[in-house]
């Protein structure tokens, strides 16, 4: 199961306009670039009330981060071993400095808070809401096609699963005859890769005709947005928050 | 007199490598009827459905749609003539069923309550509602099948062109698919229906194409061409479900 899956349900994020999330996602994102531990405090509590507001099983999400959990121990120790200062543990020639365990216990807990505000977003919004607000926000740039963009990223999140299961029906099938005793690994990169390839190539092939024959065109019905109303309370308290890290 | 729909004339297309193709197609597909289009594999029965909403480009030959040629305004055909592919996979583009069916009407720059009304109506009449916000990648084969038959529905086609639309379906989602398709032809669809698979589907239909190497070798009613499937590389309808009306029984294969 993927954690970054959507979930569906009605809490205050589902509800919330996508083009809304996008932009808080960006402002905690922006906020964390300077958070110190009180601010980190303060987030925490407000992506704890949400993962449990929208439905999210907090146990759940820790487990399905426990990877990334031990990726941010690894950077909080290589920070703690790097930076000099106050010498606070020292053991074979090894010394883990006060400082270096403050640094990199505050840069690990903004990457996890970046994580779970990753996660808490996907997991709230639907993957065509997605798309139609980086059609929303793309459509102010000159020169770039948002339309086109938007069904490459519907595209994407459609064909993706599509791809990885393809890959792995082609592996069952080069196992079935004994292609994993091979070890030569240009060898089993090929024997997968090849007949993936292929089989890919037709399926697009096949996307497109499929397009054509239901009158794709880039001249379509714009998305459609559902706001909920409270966007601007979102709004304003993000910009806030946002603004007082600024100047703290 | 039965209205025309479509009039495809001495339909020609070859393949670059001198493999298949069609030659010289000529028939006429009336409103309202149920026509199959029958062929053992690689006899030309898709490159011949390509042709009549224009995916393909005939090397010689024409096919009119009431009487306008189909390349003159590509939109119309291919509103007025939808087609539901082998692959449904391929064929579904969108992350939710709603935004799927969806998908054409946006695609024809229809104002947003108009495309919101189509899908709604068209996910009623095919009791998808509860499904509506669904990944298409999780539904069965056959809800799948169904999906993509409502985002052609939802376009207002005036012909529905199927190819092999019972490939990969259990017995029980070719029955529902079949009884679909039929229901939708009683309700004055016109269908077109490419199958090798005559006898699940012959009941329902009014005339029978039987396509040899890419030629046009039947044309007519179902119960006076089926004699003609078995030497065309056809599997014939089992004895036991056919009506006595259909001759000749001697050509048959018995029940297993």
């Amino acid at each position: 199961m993927n954690p970054f899956m959507f979930k569906p349900g009605n809490s205050l994020l589902h509800g919330l306009d996508t083009r809304c999330k996008v932009f808080l996602v960006c402002m905690v994102s922006l906020s964390l670039v300077n958070a110190n531990f009180p601010a980190c405090g303060i987030l925490f509590g407000v992506l704890a009330f949400f993962t449990k507001n929208s439905g999210l099983r907090i146990g759940q999400t820790l487990k399905h981060l426990r990877y990334f959990i031990l990726f941010l121990v690894f950077i909080l120790l290589s920070r703690a071993l790097t930076i000099s200062g106050d010498p606070l543990v020292s053991l074979h020639g090894m010394t883990i400095s006060t400082q270096g365990l403050y640094q990199g216990s505050l840069v690990a807990l903004r990457f996890f808070l970046i994580m779970v505000t990753g996660l808490v977003f996907s997991a709230t919004t639907r993957p065509s809401s997605l798309k139609s607000a980086a059609q929303w926000y793309l459509k102010p740039i000159p020169l770039v096609p948002e339309k086109r963009v938007a069904i490459m990223i519907s595209l994407a999140l459609r064909f993706l699963p599509l791809l990885i299961q393809q890959a792995q029906e082609t592996s069952n099938a080069i196992c079935a005859r004994c292609g994993n005793l091979e070890k030569n690994p240009v060898k089993r990169f090929v024997r997968l890769t090849l007949p993936l390839l292929k089989k890919t190539f037709l399926s697009a092939d096949h996307l497109i005709l499929a397009m054509e024959a239901r009158c794709y065109c880039e001249d379509r019905t714009d998305p459609e947005f559902k706001p909920s109303g409270k966007e601007s309370i979102f709004i304003v308290i993000s910009l806030t928050f946002w603004f007082c890290l600024l100047l703290a | 007199m039965a209205t025309k729909i479509l009039e495809i004339n001495d339909l020609t297309h070859r393949y670059p490598d001198g493999d298949g193709g069609i030659f010289d197609i000529s028939f006429s597909v009336n409103k309202g009827e149920f026509i199959i289009l029958a062929g053992q594999n690689g006899s030309g029965k898709t490159t011949l459905i390509r042709h009549l909403n224009g995916l393909f480009k005939p090397a010689a030959g024409t096919i009119r749609l009431h009487g306008q040629d189909i390349f003159k305004d590509l939109t119309h055909t291919r509103k007025t003539v939808g087609m539901v592919f082998q692959d449904a996979d391929t064929q579904i583009v969108c992350d939710t069923v709603f935004d799927e069916v969806a998908f054409g009407p946006e695609n024809l720059n229809l104002d947003r309550t108009l495309v919101n009304t189509k899908v709604n109506t068209v996910l009623d009449q095919l009791n998808l509602t509860e499904l509506s916000s669904r990944n298409p990648a999780t539904l069965s084969g056959g809800e799948k099948r169904k999906l993509t038959i409502a985002g052609i529905l939802a376009m207002d086609p005036e012909v529905i062109v199927f190819d092999e639309p019972f490939a990969n379906l259990d017995h029980p989602g070719t029955q529902s698919l079949l009884a679909l398709i039929s229901e939708l032809n009683k309700n004055g669809q016109t269908i077109i229906m490419a199958t090798h698979d005559v006898e699940t589907v012959m009941r329902s239909a009014s005339r029978l194409l039987i396509i040899s190497r890419g030629r046009l070798v039947a044309d007519g009613k179902v119960t006076q061409m089926i004699r003609h499937l078995e030497s065309n590389g056809i599997k014939p309808p089992c004895t036991c479900t056919m009506e006595p009306s259909f001759p000749p029984m001697s050509m048959t294969p018995p029940c297993q």
